[in-house]
């Protein structure tokens, strides 16, 4: 018994310990990479004037996809804001998702649509499209709305695809806030595709929260007040600029998050379209389309975008936050069990033998790891004599580790995009690094746990995310 | 990253002083007293042969020696004082037993205050690292709000020099007092390199919208300046970003003194100067501006001819006929030159577009088969008709998008056998399109099918009739 209690107790401190280094060290060689891959990119795109090529005949057309579910309250404006994007070979397709709400009706009434006879071919399934609407004005000629019944985000995207008569798509949140150039800035890695195909890109997701807008456009960009949203700006400033960027660099980027992605058309019907099985349906389709290209031996990349392309607002308040977390949690392991087959799999490349096995240790059993961690030393405290010292010290030492890395993201921000103007806001910044491994951590962490039960128990669901909507300093829209 | 640059080097040095006054404070004791013990153990050795023991005595000597070298004082300790039990009379071990008492008292070292029972390695790097990531920490943000202000200040700078400069740029091409005398307040900026970044861009920034007389005063003005000398000199700079600012102003100015180096870099792997050289060589090279295509064995990618385009049009250069490379090796310039074929509506070029419609890529039949129809040549109608049985279904439905551009009664049957064999809904509603855009034969052959009990042929017709679809 001794023995059993020793070994366990070996392997978990040493594991633990091993793994937290592996942690670490990977975490530090991303930011490195990234920030040689962001360097490269600001000053590559320096010279670039992106508002020539806006009336340039030889662009690729795309049909940008935007699913709406009981959206009532800023669909009217949020379509306005697509169709003012900059590009000139575009469509705004919006899936009405058997909103129960008055989503439908407030776009039927706004754009002066009516039902069209589109004839087309179900290349995805998807569910019963009930009608596809066109308006009457012709300034509103790019709109095209698909009223269908309800299926969920991935559904909406697919009867999307359906309708889409161009090259390439781009599925967005429709209560996102695009960027207006963003998408001349997502289609400019197709354009550049040499011997590799470009099957995607995405790019970075801003907070909005607090931010202020006009005509469905940000206006002045403020750091959140509240210490959730907050703590998620670090959040996705780590991920986007520190470790997408890189993964990205070395073409391994699995994910393209679902709120602004760029597809190419045929490869995304070649692959079946988005899964609806799956919570994590952003992620599935980014795996589905490399598995695809590697099983065809075509080369292929998959692009990152650094740039600020959209904003979108996320949850400020614990309960929201632990279902989203609880959701994303749910869709990495639903993703992963599916494509089980890539793990060290050297007939996929970078995606087999680094990005698969990084996905699932460090995203999906990390959290386990270290709840189990968190657990066993809470025994070790209860019935044993844990060494308090080293427990400090390493305490410290993960602690200043997860502040350094915090704000060397804020570095990152502050040497690239610079978004947030005021050195206030820079210090509320750091504030909230140091803050956030004592009260954010710990519940990321639940949640991370949470989720593996739910996906154990079977949890199938989205999950309800009311959001809180943006402060709008826009007139009324006119009718 | 420019400013981290800067600071990064202050940075390691204090890292390296912290290191430094680490080593000083601290000789590495482990090999400094094992040595000095081995010469004792050595001594003891031959002066007093030690008895053997037995096995198990070995054993924990064993242990308690390797504890003692990772820094497990308690731990060695621990094996001494058992070994011990067994050989009372060591030297060896009392001797060891000190030195670990010392060490455990030595309050000028923290940790072993501590006691942290862990390799004595492991403890000082993470320590280290500690001091590392809280420094680091607090050097980031210095820097931070360093670049803060210092980016503040410059801006402002900048801003108040652009103002002043362009307003001085404007007098001096506007004046009509002597073009060639150069005012002295012009020449008084040209001699800060900082200021004369920003006058060149000033410059820059104006020939876009000059031409004529007044751009020729304004070149003049930069030779003038000798402000060439530093375009050419970015241009042989090391440095991609420089080298590519360099090409710009030279391609800007119209100075050729360079293009020996622009040249040299149409092949260079790296796509940003190649593409940059590439653009800098429409607007320098005179009297051959695409001359480069005819040696370029890099992917001119559909970024690179859309910037190519954008000049051409941008500054009304002269149009060559693109036929000239359609039968290029690269293909990515058969693509260009199908593509510029097609915008400049060059249908002279048609007898050698006619033989692409040959090509064994399929990506430059399809381009070919699209240009055909936006170019309308009516002539290629029954080489499409013959090409369609064979071809891919991305050329297929290329065909007939091309055929519907340029309506021909000849060609009903044709389309209504697609309408009718063809399962993809693509290549139906293309077909329909096609007929309807007949005229009134087209509309009647429509309403024919739409007559049809098919099913499948109303909704497509209707589709195709419904005008509020584009």
């Amino acid at each position: 018994m001794d023995f059993v209690f020793e070994l366990i107790q070996f392997l978990v401190n040493h594991f633990i310990f091993i793994l937290t280094g592996i942690l670490f060290t990977v975490y530090v060689m991303l930011a490195i990479v990234s920030a040689i891959a962001l360097r490269w990119y600001i000053r590559k795109n320096s010279y670039v004037d992106y508002n020539s090529i806006i009336l340039a005949p030889l662009t690729p057309s795309i049909s940008v996809i935007a699913p709406a579910y009981n959206e009532e309250k800023s669909i009217v404006d949020n379509i306005r804001a697509l169709l003012s994007l900059y590009y000139n070979n575009f469509e705004v397709i919006v899936v009405n998702d058997g909103s129960k709400d008055g989503t439908f009706a407030k776009i039927l009434e706004a754009y002066d649509l009516e039902k069209v006879n589109y004839y087309f071919d179900y290349r995805i399934p998807c569910q019963r499209i009930r009608g596809v609407y066109k308006s009457k004005n012709r300034s509103f000629k790019r709109l095209t709305v698909i009223d269908k019944a309800n299926g969920g985000k991935s559904d909406a995207l697919n009867a999307g695809i359906n309708i889409s008569k161009n090259d390439l798509i781009c599925s967005i949140d429709v209560d996102s806030i695009m960027e207006s150039d963003a998408l001349l800035k997502l289609v400019k890695p197709f354009m550049e595709q040499t011997d590799s195909k470009i099957i995607g890109t995405g790019g970075v997701i801003r907070i909005a929260n607090s931010c202020d807008i006009e005509s469905g456009q940000i206006s002045r960009i403020k750091l959140p007040d509240r210490f959730l949203p907050r703590v998620q700006v670090l959040e996705y400033t780590r991920a986007f600029l520190m470790a997408r960027m890189a993964w990205g660099k070395m073409n391994g980027l699995l994910i393209i998050s679902g709120a602004l992605g760029m597809f190419d058309k045929e490869i995304v019907i070649k692959c079946g379209g988005y899964s609806i099985e799956t919570v994590g349906e952003d992620m599935e389709l980014v795996v589905r389309m490399r598995k695809y290209m590697s099983e065809k031996k075509e080369k292929y990349k998959v692009v990152y975008i650094p740039d600020p392309l959209v904003w979108t607002e996320v949850p400020s308040t614990l309960k929201i936050l632990g279902r989203q977390r609880n959701r994303w949690t749910r869709g990495t392991i639903e993703t992963l069990v599916k494509h089980k087959s890539l793990l060290f799999n050297p007939k996929y490349g970078v995606l087999g033998m680094l990005s698969y096995p990084f996905w699932m240790i460090f995203e999906w059993l990390a959290p386990i790891i270290e709840f189990i961690g968190l657990v066993y030393f809470g025994l070790l405290a209860i019935f044993g004599q844990p060494n308090w010292s080293f427990f400090f010290l390493l305490l410290a030492f993960v602690y200043t580790f997860a502040i350094s890395m915090s704000t060397w993201a804020i570095l990152f921000e502050e040497m690239t995009f610079h978004k947030y103007k005021q050195k206030r806001e820079i210090f509320k910044l750091v504030l909230t690094g140091i803050l956030e491994p004592i009260f954010f951590h710990p519940l990321t962490v639940y949640w991370s746990v949470r989720g593996n039960i739910d996906y154990m128990r079977g949890v199938r669901s989205w999950g309800k995310m009311d959001r809180e909507g943006f402060k709008n300093h826009s007139k009324k829209p006119k009718k | 990253m420019m400013v981290l640059g800067r600071y990064k080097c202050l940075f390691w040095v204090i890292i390296f002083a912290i290191r430094f006054s680490e080593i000083q404070a601290q000789p590495n004791l482990d090999t400094v007293r094992i040595d000095s013990l081995h010469q004792t153990f050595d001594k003891e050795n031959t002066a007093q042969p030690e008895p053997m023991f037995g096995a198990e005595y070995e054993r924990i000597l064993d242990k308690a020696d390797r504890a003692f070298k990772i820094g497990l004082y308690k731990q060695a300790g621990k094996y001494y004082k058992e070994a011990a039990k067994i050989n009372p009379n060591s030297i060896y071990i009392q001797y060891r037993l000190k030195e670990i008492e010392n060490r455990k008292s030595n309050l000028r070292n923290f940790f072993f205050y501590f006691d942290f029972e862990k390799p004595d390695i492991l403890i000082k790097s993470i320590t280290y690292l500690v001091i590392y990531f809280i420094a680091s920490m607090l050097l980031i943000l210095l820097v931070i709000l360093i670049h803060r202000n210092q980016m503040d200040s410059v801006e402002k700078r900048k801003q108040v020099l652009r103002e002043k400069y362009q307003s001085l740029l404007v007098d001096f091409l506007f004046s009509t007092d002597n073009a060639s005398k150069v005012p002295s307040d012009i020449k008084k900026i040209a001699s800060s390199l900082f200021n004369r970044r920003i006058l060149i861009d000033q410059m820059i920034d104006l020939s876009i919208n000059l031409s004529g007389e007044t751009k020729d005063k304004l070149r003049n003005l930069f030779f003038a300046l000798k402000l060439e000398r530093d375009s050419i000199r970015k241009v042989y700079n090391r440095k991609w970003h420089v080298k590519v600012k360099g090409f710009h102003e030279l391609a800007f100015m119209d100075i050729v003194e360079a293009n020996d180096q622009i040249i040299r870099c149409l092949q260079s792997k790296n796509d940003i100067i190649r593409m940059e050289a590439q653009l800098a060589m429409v607007r320098l090279g005179h009297g051959d501006s695409f001359g480069f295509l005819d040696h370029l064995s890099k992917p001119f990618t559909l970024w690179e001819q859309l910037t190519v385009y954008e000049t051409i049009m941008f500054h009304n250069l002269p149009i060559p006929h693109f036929d000239r490379w359609l039968y290029s090796k690269n293909k990515t310039v058969v693509q260009f030159a199908l593509r510029m074929i097609e915008i400049f509506k060059q249908r002279e070029a048609y007898p050698n577009l006619f033989w692409m419609l040959v090509n064994d890529d399929n990506e430059i039949r399809n381009l070919t088969i699209r240009t055909i129809g936006n170019l309308k040549i009516k002539d290629a109608l029954p080489h499409l008709k013959r090409l369609y049985k064979n071809e891919t279904y991305q050329n297929c439905l290329a065909i007939v998008q091309a055929i519907a551009k340029m309506p021909d009664e000849k060609i009903l049957h044709f389309l209504t056998l697609v309408i009718d064999k063809e399962e993809d809904v693509q290549l139906q509603i293309e077909a329909a399109m096609a007929i309807n855009n007949m005229g009134e034969i087209g509309r009647t052959a429509l309403q024919k099918l739409l007559n049809s009990d098919y099913k499948n042929y109303q909704i497509i017709i209707k589709h195709v009739l419904d005008k509020r679809i584009a």
